[in-house]
């Protein structure tokens, strides 16, 4: 039981810098995923906590103890990796007792840890047989249960769900999930999946150019967004972003367009903004009721529980989605009368990207 | 080229009329011609030496052309000396390449390209154009008429570095972090992750080695000058030097006694011997 912090923790290759100063606390038994684009620096970020890489600046420390200089073996954690990394010449059982036997544990301890282990990750029937025997899912659960035996200060997840289809993905996510919530572990889950991000996490850190941009609970990034990116990056499909004027308490979108913004913060009038709204937050007018702005349908893709219309906003030149329930009655080149609720209207700074709603 | 394409169109013909193609005839012509000395040699060493140049296969068989080579030569002094010389640079060259490899595949040294550039220098040079400056070097350590001797110029072997650099670059770097974060130290990821994955490459190099080392002739016959050191290939040279008088029916006997355990292990591995010399030729 440990948590984890990093100072200012910083990266460089020669000239090149990869991370740009990250602070971040992991609490004690929390989940926190690291999501971003690929390239963005996190899994760099959990190989300097792992001890794989060298920290440029900053601190790293587990469970109280500043762990720059410790090798990854005196660092208390385990990783598990995206290609698993299971030593293909052991057996399963080889495999999951590797890191004690290096520890010098004694033979009666390392069988009991690796059946506990075997047992909770129904891995037991398998115990001998070679990784190259096992399926993905399988292996996977073969990599947890290494980190498991272990039962180390905190686990570190790289990517682990990436190479799996996508129904054994979601399996493996929940059954992860369980896994953390039943031994209470400290864990730094890395993932370039958003749906994995938002479903697993206790806590996020979504990143972007080595650079943390928000972190918070999935909720609190989905709801308010602090930057454009993290509004782009989190939800599917993604938010729709419009140039806007703020002027007189109403948002003007293209030419004359005006729309209700109670909500725009104070000292803004006059300002260029971006507009951000996600396409489940635009609702069709029902019969009667007072639309906000007329939508022209370009394409629509029904999905059965849900359909997902394409098209634009009358006059205005960029493109929009939709996200409606169920299969609606919605023809190419209809026009749609919508709503713009106004809780549901994010604003940015367009140069900044910054946000500027409370 | 173009030979080969033109026998390649009358192969095709040929086969429809299910008679061997040029090729299969000229892979026979040439395996033939390849295994003639060998029979040859089965023949003289059975045989009684008035049968050297009459083939009646009537010819009654005989084991005296062996145990007279075998009296005549200290042939088990050689064996001893072969197999010793063998298994030691065999040994050796494992040693010293897989470290040199590992270090090639995975340390960041400043310059590794270059250096890596001139070890595989080393595969351009004939071992014959050294053979002076060895011979200098290990009358300097005074190793000359020793198996060391006959051994250590081999031992750094560019061929066995290249080889395991390749192999240990291909195995995924996440076996090796795994193995830190679990608590393995340099020697001891070599040891568990790296060795054991190129198991493949370790038996192919292995039997490309033995048989090039149990073959070697020039480099033993310069640098020994006694029984104690000779290996079997030297031994034989000297046995059958034509100042001595050449008796083929002894010669060939000697001749095959040197390359029996060689002639059973290829049969043995055949497979593996065919495979690592073509896997060692295209990489």
């Amino acid at each position: 039981m440990a948590s984890i912090t990093l100072s200012n923790v910083r990266k460089s290759y020669g000239t090149t810098h990869v991370i740009h100063g990250i602070d971040l606390t992991v609490h004690d038994g929390e989940f926190v995923v690291i999501v971003g684009p690929s390239g963005c620096g996190k899994s760099t970020l959990l190989r300097l906590v792992a001890g794989l890489e060298e920290i440029t600046e900053g601190t790293v420390e587990i469970g109280g103890r500043v762990v720059n200089h410790l090798e990854p073996k005196d660092r208390d954690i385990a990783m598990v990796f995206q290609n698993y990394a299971l030593y293909p010449h052991m057996s399963v059982r080889q495999n999951m007792a590797y890191g004690l036997k290096m520890r010098k544990m004694s033979k009666a301890d390392i069988e009991k840890r690796v059946n506990w282990a075997a047992g909770v990750l129904q891995l037991s029937d398998l115990l001998d047989r070679r990784p190259g025997q096992l399926s993905g899912g399988q292996r996977q659960r073969v990599a947890m249960g290494r980190a498991m035996v272990r039962s180390p200060a905190a686990f570190l997840f790289d990517e682990p769900l990436s190479n799996l289809d996508a129904k054994l993905r979601v399996q493996m996510r929940l059954e992860i999930k369980r896994l953390q919530q039943e031994l209470r572990t400290t864990s730094l889950y890395v993932t370039h999946d958003q749906v994995e991000a938002m479903t697993m996490a206790d806590r996020l850190v979504v990143m972007n150019a080595g650079v943390a941009e928000q972190v918070g609970t999935p909720m609190e990034i989905y709801e308010r967004p602090r930057t454009v990116f993290v509004a782009g990056f989190i939800g599917s499909p993604n938010m729709n972003f419009l140039p806007a004027r703020l002027r007189g308490g109403m948002l003007e979108l293209g030419q004359g367009l005006l729309v209700e913004c109670p909500n725009a913060p104070a000292g803004t009038d006059g300002r260029d903004v971006t507009l951000g709204i996600r396409p489940e937050h635009l609702v069709v007018a029902k019969q009667g009721e007072p639309a906000d702005i007329q939508f022209v349908v370009h394409m629509v893709e029904p999905l059965g529980a849900e359909t997902l219309v394409h098209g634009r906003f009358n006059s205005v030149e960029t493109n929009v989605a939709l996200r409606l329930h169920g299969t609606p009655n919605v023809w190419r080149d209809a026009h749609l009368p919508l709503r713009l609720p106004p809780d549901a209207l994010h604003l940015f700074d367009p140069a900044s990207g910054v946000r500027l709603t409370e | 080229m173009r030979p080969a394409t033109a026998s390649t169109s009358n192969a095709l013909t040929f086969t429809s009329l299910r008679l061997p193609s040029l090729e299969t005839l000229a892979a026979w012509l040439l395996a033939l011609i390849w295994i003639f000395p060998l029979l040859y040699a089965f023949w003289a060493a059975f045989h009684p030496p008035a049968f050297m140049v009459t083939f009646d296969l009537t010819a009654p068989l005989t084991l005296s052309n062996i145990i007279d080579a075998w009296t005549q030569a200290p042939f088990a002094r050689y064996y001893l000396n072969t197999f010793a010389l063998v298994t030691g640079v065999v040994l050796a060259q494992f040693v010293v390449c897989t470290l040199a490899g590992f270090a090639f595949a995975r340390f960041p040294i400043p310059g590794k390209n270059l250096l890596f550039m001139l070890v595989l220098i080393q595969l351009f040079v004939f071992p014959e154009v050294l053979i002076v400056e060895n011979y200098r070097i290990a009358s300097e350590l005074g190793l000359i008429d020793t198996l060391t001797g006959v051994g250590l110029p081999y031992v750094a072997s560019a061929f066995g570095i290249f080889l395991l650099r390749q192999t240990f670059k291909t195995i995924p770097r996440e076996l090796e972090d795994a193995a830190r974060i679990e608590g393995c130290g340099w020697m001891a990821i070599l040891w568990k992750v790296y060795v054991p994955l190129a198991k493949p490459t370790y038996l192919a190099y292995g039997l490309v080695s033995i048989s090039h080392h149990w073959n070697n002739f020039l480099w033993p016959l310069v640098v020994t000058n006694s029984v104690e050191s000779r290996p079997l290939t030297v031994g034989l040279g000297v046995f059958s030097a034509p100042e001595t008088g050449v008796n083929w029916a002894t010669v060939s006997a000697a001749t095959l006694l040197s390359i029996a355990p060689l002639l059973v292990a290829f049969l043995l591995f055949q497979r593996q011997f065919v495979q690592s010399f073509l896997r060692s030729g295209i990489r």
